[in-house]
């Protein structure tokens, strides 16, 4: 009888715990849990800096020397990202000196959208000016863009560039 | 003595056998108290509701911003009593204060709007209070124009939100306009 009641105590208690363990594992794993977006915040400042630092190397420009621009985009730039900007870099490399353009940009925002321990997404406002040496002319324009980048080796590269 | 060694060990195995209902039980009770304790710990747990709660303001921010960038001009009271709807403080007052001059002159200029959020992030979030920024795409109908093709445009635009009794609500909408010279 003590035997009995022990067993069916112990089933019971099992069951409890098997619940508990059950609704811990819904409650952490959810979309919302597995996305460290703000929830990390040392993450997510590092994300938005790295890659903000990252679009302006690449995203700025002088024709006289165009080196920094291209070593930055060898080094920051990967995957999709990286055949976008080369094809946009040959056309600039045609155009730029003749025109003697010099591009500037600047991060106005970057919000995280996304993250994890190894990718994250981010909507970036960026402002971008050109100004052409051969006709005096500046253009200031707004850009948007849906940034993909993925943690390599300790710091954030960018694997993909969209603008919206 | 021999004797009694051996009365001892044969003693031994009944004595297991009469706790061996007790450790499972206890052992039970330990799985028991475990779970409850990380189901506890996970329903308390403040980055899971930090989690839940960045999600919600990306969320109604989004709609909200959608219905601040949507007017139709043939239901001008309805679209602000919407705008009214989702916003909070300053903003809510400048809204709910439209005169009815103004209400005219919207209707008179025959255009619909309508806002779609392209893409959208939160930007910060502090305990009641919120960061948004979104692009968005308006499309603006004018049908003064008896056949004119809608103009569309994007927008970037940084919303401030509140939780206002458990809704989000909109405090202050703004373009980012270009800074940079």
């Amino acid at each position: 009888m003590m035997r009995w009641l022990a067993m069916t105590a112990a089933v019971v208690l099992l069951a409890v715990g098997a619940f508990g363990f059950v609704r811990d594992h819904q409650l952490r794993d959810t979309d919302a849990t597995r996305n460290h977006a703000l929830v990390d915040a040392t993450a997510t400042s590092q994300v938005q800096s790295q890659v903000s630092q990252a679009l302006v190397k690449v995203l700025s420009y002088d024709y006289a020397d165009p080196t920094p621009t291209q070593q930055a985009a060898a080094k920051l730039l990967a995957g999709d990202a990286r055949k976008q900007y080369d094809t946009l870099f040959t056309t600039l490399q045609q155009k730029a000196p003749g025109q003697q353009l010099v591009l500037t940009a600047e991060v106005q925002s970057a919000a995280v959208k996304t993250l994890t321990d190894s990718t994250a997404t981010l909507l970036v406002f960026l402002d971008q000016s050109s100004q052409r040496a051969t006709d005096k002319q500046a253009s200031v324009s707004a850009a948007q863009l849906q940034v993909d980048a993925a943690k390599v080796g300790g710091s954030w590269r960018i694997t993909g560039l969209k603008p919206l | 003595m021999e004797e009694r060694l051996a009365e001892a060990a044969e003693e031994r195995p009944r004595g297991v056998r009469r706790l061996w209902p007790l450790a499972v039980l206890l052992i039970a009770l330990v799985v028991a108290a475990a779970g409850l304790f990380s189901w506890s710990r996970a329903a308390h747990d403040d980055s899971i509701a930090l989690a839940k709660t960045r999600d919600a303001v990306l969320i109604a921010a989004t709609s909200h911003i959608e219905t601040l960038n949507s007017l139709d001009y043939r239901h001008v009271d309805a679209g602000l009593a919407k705008w009214a709807a989702v916003t909070t403080g300053t903003l809510h007052d400048q809204v709910t204060q439209v005169s009815s001059d103004e209400r005219k002159l919207l209707a008179d200029q025959k255009k619909v709007s309508t806002g779609k959020v392209v893409d959208a992030a939160v930007f910060s979030l502090d305990g009641d209070s919120a960061t948004v920024v979104a692009s968005v795409e308006v499309t603006v109908q004018d049908d003064t124009k008896a056949d004119a093709t809608p103009t569309v445009k994007r927008n970037r635009f940084s919303a401030d939100l509140v939780d206002v009794h458990g809704k989000w609500l909109v405090e202050n909408l703004q373009q980012v306009a270009v800074d940079i010279s």
